[in-house]
């Protein structure tokens, strides 16, 4: 199973300036930022979508669909605890059903899920030396730039490395649900001490072996990948910034607030 | 050695491939260590004790030793990385073409010492082969055009052509072991030190990457390499014996390898063909099979004549030695697997019409490439995995319908890596974990626990912290931990790698006592000579089918499986063929010649 996100499909936005890549981020996060309807956020998740059908990344949606599923339910539903607002549907001590709860958690879910989706096409389309590269061309340093994408690269391998040690535990008859929220945070003490002691010694092997390859023997590295800026990039960078723009302008004017009416 | 600036002797295509060439022509040794002594910090002796070492230029060294021998220590030295790296005492002098190194960082020494680690997945970085192999040249400071010059043919180099834009995680883990070769010869250093680079691959990857080997060495890089197997390390020019960080045998392989009590004595598994020439009373060195049997022929004259039709797929000749008797009644089998399909999403089908019974007491080896579905099926069978079709019986039981953790209780999974377990404060609570999980009382938790501790031979350190034990010992505790449940069949996935021979001995022993005792036992393994000694029937796996599925003797009888499967027959088994017979260990070769004569 590969352990990357990136998928080489070849499409207009993997071929884009890395850069631009790094800049439609921010500017994806910018604007789900600024906006907590629902309604407000559909049109970027429609983006998203064609985005996704684009770049073929759908199989990393597939991939971490349980985490996009749980991740709405669970934020919609905490929110109907916290966000009293709005004439009550149901009203009980711990929940206050309303119009205006219900919106909101779904807005809060869908934002949560459209920051998770951005970076799982940030990531299907950007290989992790274009991330490094892009981070450098806007001022980060290399050392800096490297050490985040090199969480990019091991988050995988850690993650991977914590599912064979739930799968070896629970053949040994572990239960990792049973008891109350604080006792099953405790039961996965099984599972963070092999993991976090695996972790250690990979870290370990892997900084061996880049500084064996040369890294640290320069601040500024050379880079294999040319990276002009093209004319597609200038357009990307155009509607991007229309793009940010334009949420900024569904905030001020108050149109992706809800109502609490 | 000064630090280089980015480009300093770099740029020039070829310039460490001639300078190679100088240094042959010359008496100064590609690298050396002069008196080097290191004790790791917190360590009780030194993992080097005055190690006095020189690698000539254009040299191939092999070196051997038990784990903790002071291997890996040795050649860490040549680039830095001890004492740079890693904490600890250290003194002597490394010399690096005729230069001491000082004050140098890990990094200064990369262009001109290259390093392979065993653990290739922690050596890529990147998202393809191309990147992975400019990685280091950008470390550097090499101009972009530089960079591109070089990465076409540091990829011929190492056989990879045209995989410039594969993912490094979709290659088999001998490309991945060439490809990180590849990037460490893009910077054209003159000396190559590989530690243990073959340990985790299958026998394809590892004959890839030794045929890789020798072509370096052909090429005039300077070469040390650490290794398990002495076979393997036959074509070096000098194998060094280390033994608690000190050198204490060195020379040419056909002084070293004939050896074979010192060997054993230093945890090295002794090349099967000077075992065979030893125990037949011949101490003369073998560098091949050819060899073997023309020795073994000028002294044992009446040996029959070399197979005539060695490709053919004949059953084994009725010479070949009887299988075992087995006089017991059938018992049911603990497992039956029909039909079984399985594919990742998104993926190609990793299991594809599987089926497979194990009954009590077998000792089957599962064997196969890497990628063949070994695995996975193994997962199947204890429940972490659930197959698209087919059915597994698990003593009659539907295994779909179980929990793995009640499969547990029948079929118990060693991982290959015991880390992937190990968490308790101490040994004891390490393997009380399962029983305690099952709701066993103290007593009973405690007699078992003393129990599979003295089966392992860990009875001693019941108390002792499980992280500060040895590889091996390690090992023996993920055993125990599972035997804890008293499972009737264990399925142990590739017990012995990165074991020495020493602790692979001790782990198949275990393993042979536990089936003695009636434990079944599925061994998945890369390993040849212990499926030979140890199994008494293979399962061969290729592309997610069963394409063998029968007695190990039977199996190494077939030239056309053996081909296929990229599986080697161990070297006793291939002399024994010279002369009609199947053997499974050179042992019993060797009495087998004996007793004809």
């Amino acid at each position: 199973m590969p352990i990357y996100l990136y998928i080489d499909h070849g499409s207009v936005v993997h071929r884009l300036n890395p850069t631009v890549k790094v800049f439609a981020l921010f500017v994806m996060f910018w604007s789900v930022y600024w906006v907590d309807h629902p309604l407000a956020l559909l049109p970027l998740g429609l983006l998203m979508i064609v985005l996704a059908q684009l770049t073929g990344s759908w199989p990393n949606f597939y991939r971490l669909r349980w985490l996009f599923i749980l991740l709405i339910f669970f934020t919609t539903l905490a929110w109907m605890v916290f966000y009293r607002k709005g004439p009550a549907l149901i009203d009980t001590p711990i929940i206050h059903l309303s119009r205006a709860s219900l919106t909101f958690g779904l807005g809060r879910g869908i934002k949560l899920a459209e920051l998770l989706a951005t970076s799982v096409l940030f990531l299907s389309t950007t290989k992790v030396e274009e991330f490094t590269a892009g981070l450098a061309r806007i001022g980060v340093p290399y050392r800096v730039g490297f050490a985040i994408t090199l969480a990019f690269r091991l988050a995988p391998l850690f993650i991977d490395s914590a599912l064979t040690v739930v799968q070896a535990q629970s053949l040994r008859g572990y239960d990792f649900n049973r008891g109350g929220p604080l006792e099953r945070v405790k039961r996965y003490v099984p599972v963070v001490v092999p993991v976090f002691m695996g972790a250690l010694r990979k870290a370990n092997n892997m900084a061996m072996a880049l500084e064996a390859r040369g890294f640290g023997m320069s601040a500024m590295p050379t880079s294999y990948i040319d990276f002009p800026i093209r004319p597609r990039d200038r357009i990307a960078y155009a509607l991007l910034i229309g793009l940010a723009a334009t949420y900024f302008l569904i905030y001020w004017t108050g149109y992706g607030a809800i109502s609490a009416k | 050695m000064k630090p280089r600036g980015p480009h300093q002797g770099l740029d020039v295509p070829g310039a460490a491939v001639e300078q190679g060439a100088r240094d042959a022509a010359s008496p100064t040794p590609a690298a050396a260590l002069e008196d080097v002594t290191f004790t790791y910090a917190g360590g009780d002796r030194a993992a080097l004790s005055h190690v006095t070492f020189a690698l000539g230029a254009g040299e191939m060294v092999g070196v051997m030793g038990a784990s903790g021998a002071g291997k890996s220590t040795l050649v860490k030295c040549l680039n830095r990385i001890v004492p740079a790296f890693e904490d600890g005492a250290f003194s002597g002098v490394v010399r690096i073409g005729g230069r001491a190194l000082g004050a140098e960082r890990v990094c200064d020494a990369a262009p001109i010492v290259g390093m392979v680690f065993q653990d290739f997945e922690a050596q890529l970085f990147s998202t393809n082969a191309a990147h992975e192999v400019a990685f280091a040249m950008e470390q550097v400071g090499m101009p972009r055009d530089a960079i591109a010059a070089r990465i076409a043919p540091a990829l011929a180099a190492v056989g990879l052509t045209g995989f410039d834009d594969r993912d490094p995680t979709s290659l088999s883990g001998g490309e991945k072991q060439r490809l990180a070769i590849a990037s460490v010869l893009a910077l054209r250093p003159a000396v190559v030190a590989l530690d243990e680079p073959t340990t985790d691959l299958d026998p394809e990857g590892k004959a890839e990457v030794f045929a890789l080997i020798r072509r370096m060495r052909t090429d005039g890089l300077s070469l040390v390499v650490i290794e398990h197997e002495a076979e393997e390390l036959r074509g070096c020019d000098r194998i060094v014996i280390l033994r608690e960080g000190e050198i204490i045998a060195h020379g040419a392989p056909a002084e070293v390898l004939t050896r074979l009590d010192l060997l054993e004595d230093c945890g090295v598994h002794p090349p099967d063909l000077n075992r065979v020439l030893g125990l037949l009373g011949i101490a003369v060195h073998a560098a091949s099979i050819d060899e073997a049997e023309a020795l073994i022929r000028a002294r044992h004259t009446n040996l029959p004549p070399p197979d005539a039709s060695p490709q053919s797929a004949a059953p084994p000749p009725a010479e070949s030695f009887a299988a075992p008797s087995d006089d017991r009644a059938p018992a049911p089998p603990i497992v039956v697997v029909r039909g079984l399909c399985f594919a990742y999403p998104y993926g190609p089908r990793v299991l594809d019409g599987v089926s497979l019974t194990i009954a009590p007491g077998e000792f089957v080896a599962i064997i196969g490439q890497n990628g063949s579905g070994k695995t996975t099926l193994a997962k199947h069978l204890v429940g972490l995995l659930a197959g698209d079709a087919g059915t597994i019986m698990i003593d009659g039981r539907d295994r779909a319908a179980l929990r793995p953790a009640e499969t547990a209780a029948t079929v118990g999974y060693v991982f290959q890596n015991p880390d992937h377990q190990i968490f308790a404060a101490t040994v004891a609570d390490e393997v009380a974990f399962g029983p305690r999980n099952f709701g066993l009382d103290a007593a009973e938790i405690a007699r078992r626990s003393d129990e599979v501790l003295r089966a392992v031979n860990l009875d001693a350190l019941g108390d002792r912290d499980p992280f500060l034990l040895s590889k091996g010992e390690r090992q023996r505790l993920a055993v125990a931990s599972v035997l804890a449940l008293q499972p009737r069949m264990l399925i142990l996935d590739e017990p012995t790698t990165g074991l020495d021979y020493r602790e692979q001995r001790r782990m198949m022993a275990l393993v042979g006592d536990l089936n003695r005792a009636g434990i079944a036992i599925v061994m998945i393994t890369h390993t040849p000579w212990l499926v030979a000694e140890y199994a008494r029937r293979v399962v061969l796996m290729r592309h997610g089918r069963v394409t063998f599925d029968g007695a190990v003797r039977a199996f190494l009888a077939r030239d056309d499986l053996l081909a296929g499967s990229s599986f080697r027959a161990p070297e006793a088994t291939a002399l024994g063929r010279r002369f009609g017979v199947v053997a499974l260990g050179p042992a019993e070769l060797a009495s087998w010649i004996e007793g004809r004569t």
